[in-house]
């Protein structure tokens, strides 16, 4: 049983991780660089439009707490999955609650690459396509894996929410059996596991944002 | 061969570069000095079209670089390369892979661009540190590898944009004689920019200074440290650590010799070959004391400023006429 909560956690993590990061990487990447004067000419005035509205509906999103946005999303759900509740119903509200704030750390992140650089890359013939692979993503990596890592451990604490429309997860395994049934040991054991898989992803992802920085 | 003609770029209310017109011809080193918002990086951006020119043409090779859209456009961009003050190596990448990032960017082969890479990192004196990363590197060696990447497409053009202000005196030496180099070796055109004139003096044939958007002087190296026209120009100018520091030798002088005539002479590189001392003074009659003297090796050539004290007694009028018939710079302090 615990078994059963401990993959659906790691499910309710790593799909919506997968897909979040995906998302959130495209709609960052389109925000930063539609909003840039570096790499984009700053003529073109419509770009800056898409980059602020873009940026707006980052914002709203983020801001909806994850319970509301499970209840907002539930024709969407049921439209995506067939379903309203079950561990793959709390898949989508995952990946709109972690897409913008990956989003959002893809932003931060390319924001720091060094002006001087995109620079040097454009008057040496980059193309925007080249920009993003070879200069802005490389160059951010070590913050990336971070933001990677941290939308991880937030999409943890939200599939424990999850279990509101009965998605199952090590969080609602400590709450249903620790809080309502009086198990304190199970409790104990369920939120030890969170606390070893937090700590597990922490550690590999510093790990691995240690490893590619060279500066 | 870089025309430009009568370039104007404003910023809103600012004329960032106000009817420009230099020639840059082709081979030569070229510098522009001016202190920072002299609208010389402006120039620098309009010249590779990173920023486009209000008026006036841009003319590279054949065609005005303004008028170019699309692919000729990227041909053309593709023939200027650029160093800049902060290096801007890609820290991510070894210094093969900064060397060889442009033939990336061309979709040249792998294996092809970093041969290529290879040559280069030996050219500049790299050859021991290919795979090392930028955070490995001093600031005259992260220079050296953007020298690299900027050679490595065989550009006619290298655009340096305050390419030795972050470095130190020594290692701005090294660079600037490596750029003389290729300039040598390539027939590269080089158009400098920097705020330094210490360094544009040590390695350009002509140079401009640049205020508020505009050429207010250009010549020479020789004619513009001989015989500076401008306020600015003779304030740059005396930043240069030659001992040619003109303002404050006169002074110390002035107040050494508060008595007598005190005259400065600016030999060129045809005066500073004759006795001409000698032969005034056998001329006239008037006995001269040298009190200060100098004699400086600019890119192209010989300038000597010379400081002579004659007694109050000595009529100077005629040493004055005689100078200035043999060519010799004079001005009485």
């Amino acid at each position: 049983m615990i078994l059963e909560a401990l993959y659906e956690t790691l499910y309710l993590t790593f799909i919506p991780l997968i897909i979040s990061c995906f998302l959130g990487l495209l709609i960052g990447t389109i925000i930063f660089i539609t909003g840039s004067d570096i790499i984009v000419k700053s003529d073109k005035k419509y770009l800056k439009v898409i980059s602020k509205v873009a940026d707006a509906l980052v914002n709203i999103l983020r801001s909806i707490p994850y319970l509301i946005l499970i209840i907002w999303l539930l024709p969407l759900t049921s439209f995506l999955t067939g379903k309203v509740i079950g561990t793959e119903a709390a898949i989508p509200a995952l990946v709109f609650s972690a897409t913008p704030f990956f989003a959002r750390m893809v932003i931060i992140a390319f924001g720091e690459v060094d002006k001087g650089v995109i620079f040097a890359s454009k008057a040496m013939g980059a193309t925007i396509k080249d920009i993003i692979i070879h200069v802005l993503i490389p160059e951010s990596l070590p913050a990336l894996i971070s933001s990677i890592t941290v939308t991880a451990i937030n999409l943890i604490s939200y599939s424990a929410m999850a279990g509101a429309i009965g998605a199952g997860g090590l969080g609602y395994e400590a709450y249903q059996y620790g809080l309502v049934r009086r198990d304190t040991g199970l409790m104990f054991i369920s939120t030890a596991m969170i606390v070893i898989i937090v700590f597990a992803i922490q550690i590999l992802g510093d790990h691995l944002a240690h490893k590619v920085d060279r500066r | 061969m870089i025309v430009l003609k009568d370039v104007t770029k404003s910023y809103g209310e600012v004329d960032a570069v106000d009817h420009v017109s230099i020639e840059v011809a082709d081979g030569e080193i070229f510098g522009i000095v001016g202190y920072s918002g002299a609208g010389k990086s402006t120039l620098i951006k309009l010249i590779d079209r990173i920023e486009e020119a209000d008026s006036g043409e841009i003319i590279i090779g054949k065609d005005d670089i303004c008028k170019l859209e699309g692919k000729d456009l990227l041909e053309k961009r593709r023939k200027i390369s650029m160093i800049f003050q902060n290096f801007d190596l890609l820290w991510s990448k070894d210094v093969l892979d900064n060397i060889a990032f442009p033939l990336m960017l061309k979709r040249v082969e792998k294996k092809k661009r970093r041969e290529l890479a290879k040559e280069l990192a030996k050219e500049v004196g790299l050859e021991d540190k290919i795979h090392a990363y930028p955070s490995e590197l001093s600031g005259g060696q992260k220079q050296r590898v953007a020298i690299a990447r900027a050679l490595i497409v065989k550009p006619e053009i290298l655009l340096c944009d305050e390419a030795t202000s972050a470095l130190d005196p020594k290692t701005t030496e090294d660079i600037l004689d490596l750029l003389r180099k290729i300039n040598k070796e390539y027939g590269l055109t080089i158009l400098m920019i920097s705020h330094q004139m210490e360094a544009i003096q040590k390695v350009c044939d002509r140079l401009a200074i640049m205020a508020d958007g505009r050429v207010i002087e250009e010549g020479t190296v020789y004619e513009i440290f001989a015989d500076p026209k401008e306020e600015l120009t003779k304030r740059l100018i005396r930043t240069v650590d030659t001992g040619l520091d003109v303002k404050k030798t006169a002074l110390e002088l002035k107040e050494r010799y508060p008595e007598g005539h005190l005259l400065r002479l600016t030999f060129d590189e045809v005066t500073s070959q004759r006795p001409i001392l000698f032969e005034l003074s056998n001329k006239t009659h008037i006995p001269m004391n040298i009190v200060s003297a100098n004699i400086k090796n600019t890119a192209v050539g010989t300038l000597g400023v010379m400081y002579v004290h004659i007694e109050k007694r000595h009529d100077i009028a005629l040493v004055l006429s005689e100078l200035n018939a043999d060519g010799v710079k004079v001005e009485v302090i």
